[in-house]
């Protein structure tokens, strides 16, 4: 009944069905957090109104921040009681606004619970609290020969309770996969404010439904988790990066499927096309060839002798589907300017052009030069400038429209072309969202990319966790009218 | 895993526009000081970005509150160095705090600190001479009189600020002091002492000038320059800010070198020529001014001095944000350390973490200052350095707070002061790092 009040339009909210907190319920939620633990100012509120995204913006009534399991608890069973909608949110550098809290109510912040509490280095598993920055773990875990591969490229804002709710990935899913492949057990809270552990320490564990998969990539819409376990693995010996240009994004497409067929799996394989490569040299000159269709930069990462062999490889691969020119990096340095490069290429679309829709679509690798192809044909369609970044490697790609709200003929345009994105990726046997999670922004699309039966079964597991939808509402599925 | 670069962005001066340029990655939350303590995102560029473009778009009212929002900051310049859009959000904290004064004028005792006693070089040292009178309020030869930090801490909220030297460095420092015999005199350089160095560490002022003549310069010393200007100009008060840098440039025009031991004077210095809109007359002089300026550790390391101490000891460096975010300087002053006979130089966990003191931050927000504080604190401890250096007068009334507080058996000295511990000499070839 909330939920259908809301028009789920690439619009800021304005006329938004207003829950208004009472003083009462306002003086109980400080009782439990404490005076400091709870924001009410206007303008402490309007910076909790958006995530990372430039579509949408909705401000809570109040901004609170346990720092405990137990207060979490407290806090959801006196929302459930008065029907209060609660959004967790971590550091809100999500991009699909999904920690936007378009019902108002109760923004559950979870960064003041950023307490790594045990890093295990015999059986490479860490259990941290939620609101620990990505980063930061890494940081811990380096110290003890310890990695946690996978890198969505919010590292140094993203949390770990939001990588985990958005099931985030980066380049490292070529070859390690994304948060759900180490999430091993968690502690978490049910919006009737039960406390539950789920799952375990174990890689192989077998017990009933994997109910920490459920919750992972759930985008904080089943419970609020307090606390994760995670799988590591040692440390690779030795890494070692490569950079092949190519005269087209579409040859280079083509030249990741080379190297993976042939039997070669790099820990990570980056995609740029002309556009991020010009941009990256003013901003940071590194002397990448400005007349480049297309770049590929590739990690490998192994023992010395397997890495130095796989690099071999590799340059052979891109030459044979027709590199302009590959070569390894010469040492670390020069390895990691060109990682750093790749860093600031998102910024840099970032920074093009008033607003930027920055898909998230992924195919199988067999169809990643189709995909380019279509792409930069819509873009030609349409009259639009589209760049291409993405994690080629692993079939995702961040076609990235640039356009203006303000010039309503071009933003219909773009918006035309990014539905078009989406039927291309759906074609290829792919998905609308790779990494970076449904949400408000692709809502209008799960029609398309799931059946309704399966749509069902999403509801009714949001069902089983949440009978009176108070948390996060309003999210991944669009309400039937 | 090093994620920082080595310093801030170039910027073109102050322009609330800019804030239309952050795109809320939020990397600016992982380097912030103050977000890092309470977690608020109106306390971080990228929230506070938000309000300034609404308040910009008129969606919200530039109010006392607004303010409040405006002073959670500490100018340290970490969101800046961090940001992938280089998006300068300590320059545009300063255009919104110099809109909101140009909109609601400055507070009474603001507009008489600023306007009046800063401004004016003269009435600053007959005020600050009558308060020295006071006794306890003064120090001589920099040691601090006893029991005066517990009497002031009742205005300054625990923090122990430093005691007024007796006599002013106006009074120990001649015009010009010569290199001293034997040294052969490569140049003449201008020293700007700061209100620092003029009133409260006079004697660290006047060690920087031994220094600099030991080295083999000619250091001139003149007494009518004003404050820097950018307290007044963090503050909002950019057209005193602007009479102040006028007054300086005009006063130190004719030298070719000016040296600052002060890395929040030497930021300022150097960005004089940001004061200034560009079709300001004064711009241009204003840049040509701040090329000539240069930091005492950037001069001192490009010359290679030799110095030891009378004993061992363990020294560590604390990076002033003035220094390093703003200015860039961060491998100098430990080059210089390393080079003094007998000290052994460790680098804390944290080295280039901020302080906390932020100027009036410290005063204004107390709570987040100290447990910005007891971070830095912990660090130092674990060194187990004897000596804790650094290169800003701020930072050192920071730290010897800290340091006081915590109960450390450390000793808090500016760069300047383990340099002029014994021999300087200006022969590079003796330099034996």
């Amino acid at each position: 009944m909330l939920l259908s009040a809301y028009n789920i339009d690439r619009q800021i909210y304005t006329g938004r069905l207003k829950i208004s907190i009472e003083n009462s319920i306002l003086e109980k939620l400080r009782a439990i957090v404490g005076e400091k633990g709870a924001l009410t100012a206007p303008l402490d509120l309007a910076s909790y109104a958006f995530d990372g995204t430039t579509s949408w913006q909705s401000k809570p009534d109040v901004v609170v921040f346990p720092t405990t399991a137990e207060q979490v608890s407290q806090i959801m069973k006196l929302a459930a009681a008065h029907k209060i909608p609660v959004t967790p949110r971590g550091a809100g550098s999500n991009l699909s606004g999904g920690s936007v809290p378009v019902s108002a109510g109760i923004v559950l912040c979870m960064t003041r619970m950023n307490k790594i509490l045990k890093i295990d280095a015999d059986s490479f598993t860490v259990t941290t609290e939620v609101g620990v920055v990505l980063n930061d773990l890494n940081l811990a875990l380096t110290k003890q020969k310890l990695f946690f591969p996978p890198d969505p490229q919010s590292f140094l804002a993203a949390t770990i309770g939001g990588c985990v709710s958005e099931n985030a990935g980066g380049p490292y899913a070529v070859k390690y996969g994304v948060f759900k492949h180490y999430l091993l057990g968690l502690t978490a809270v049910l919006p009737n404010g039960a406390i539950v552990k789920l799952g375990g320490n174990t890689v192989k564990n077998v017990t009933g439904y994997d109910l920490p998969q459920i919750l992972c990539g759930s985008e904080g819409t089943l419970a609020v988790i307090t606390q994760v376990t995670l799988r590591l693995l040692p440390l690779s010996p030795s890494h070692r990066t490569v950079v092949a240009v190519f005269d087209k994004v579409v040859t280079s497409g083509q030249a990741v499927h080379k190297v993976l067929t042939a039997g070669i799996l790099p820990a990570k394989i980056e995609m740029m096309d002309n556009w991020v490569i010009r941009r990256i040299e003013e901003t940071t000159p590194l002397g990448l060839p400005l007349d480049a269709g297309s770049m590929l930069l590739f990690e490998l990462d192994g023992t010395q002798s397997a890495v130095d062999k796989d690099v071999e490889s590799v340059i052979k691969s891109c030459q044979q589907a027709g590199a302009l020119n590959v070569r390894a990096a010469k040492d670390d340095v020069e390895a990691a300017n060109f990682w750093t490069a790749r860093r600031a290429g998102f910024s840099a679309i970032y920074g093009a052009s008033p607003n930027i829709f920055a898909e998230d679509v992924t195919v199988p690798i067999s169809h990643i030069a189709d995909l380019i192809d279509k792409v930069q044909q819509i873009a030609k369609k349409y009259d639009l400038t589209i760049v291409i970044i993405g994690h080629a490697g692993d079939g995702n790609l961040h076609p990235s429209v640039l356009t203006d709200k303000k010039n309503a003929e071009h933003y219909a345009r773009a918006e035309k072309a990014v539905d078009e994105i989406f039927m291309a990726a759906l074609e290829y046997g792919g998905a609308i969202s790779g990494e970076h999670g449904i949400g408000l922004e692709k809502k209008r699309f799960m029609k398309q990319a799931m059946q309704p039966e399966a749509i069902d079964l999403l509801r009714g597991i949001k069902k089983v966790f949440d009978p009176d939808n108070i948390l996060n509402p309003g999210k991944i599925w669009e309400e039937k009218s | 895993m090093k994620t920082l670069p080595e310093s801030l962005p170039a910027s073109e001066g102050d322009n609330l526009d800019d804030a239309n340029k952050c795109m809320k990655c939020g990397f600016c939350m992982y380097n912030c000081p103050i977000y890092k303590v309470d977690h608020i995102e109106s306390h971080v560029a990228r929230g506070r970005n938000v309000l300034i473009r609404q308040a910009n778009e008129k969606t919200i009212p530039t109010d006392a509150e607004y303010a409040e929002r405006l002073s959670y900051c500490l100018l340290c310049g970490r969101c800046a160095a961090i940001c992938p859009a280089k998006v300068p959000s300590p320059d545009i904290n300063v255009a919104a705090r110099t809109d909101v004064v140009n909109r609601k004028g400055l507070s009474l005792p603001k507009r008489a600190v600023y306007r009046g006693i800063l401004k004016n070089r003269k009435l600053m040292a007959n005020l600050l001479g009558a308060a020295a009178i006071v006794p306890g309020v003064s120090t001589k030869d920099g040691k601090p009189l006893r029991h005066m930090a517990d009497f002031t801490s009742v205005f300054t909220k625990g923090l122990s600020l430093p005691k007024l030297s007796k006599p002013f460095l106006s009074s120990r420092l001649p015009a010009k002091t010569s290199p001293p015999p034997g040294v052969n005199i490569k140049g003449q350089v201008a020293i700007f002492p700061g209100c620092a160095f003029e009133f409260f560490f006079a004697d660290i002022g006047e060690g920087i000038a031994q220094v600099l003549a030991k080295a083999g310069y000619e250091v001139v010393y003149i007494k009518d320059l004003t404050c820097c200007g950018l307290a007044v100009r963090s503050a909002g008060d950019l057209k005193t800010a602007q009479l102040m840098a006028k007054h300086n440039i005009k006063k130190l025009a004719k030298f070719d070198r000016i040296i600052t031991g002060c890395a929040t004077c030497g930021s300022a210095l150097k960005d004089y020529g940001k004061w200034f809109a560009s079709d300001d007359p004064l711009k241009k002089q204003a840049q040509e001014f701040s090329a000539k300026v240069s930091d005492f550790s950037e001069f001192l390391a490009k010359e290679g001095v030799k110095s030891q101490v009378t004993e061992p000891v363990i020294v560590t460096y604390h990076d002033p944000c003035h220094m390093k975010w703003h200015q860039g300087i961060s491998s100098q002053p430990r080059e210089l350390l390393r080079s003094i006979d007998g000290v052994k130089f460790v680098e804390m966990e944290g080295e280039d973490d901020c302080c906390g003191l932020g100027g009036a931050f410290t005063l204004a927000h107390r709570d987040i200052s100290l447990a910005i504080q007891d971070k830095k604190m912990q660090n130092i401890k674990n060194t187990r350095a004897q000596i804790v250096v650094t290169s800003c007068p701020g930072c050192l009334i920071q730290l010897r707070d800290g340091v006081r507080r915590n109960n450390l058996p450390v000793k808090v000295m500016h760069i300047s002061e383990l340099l002029n511990n014994n021999q300087v000499s200006s022969d590079k070839k003796s330099n034996k790092s």
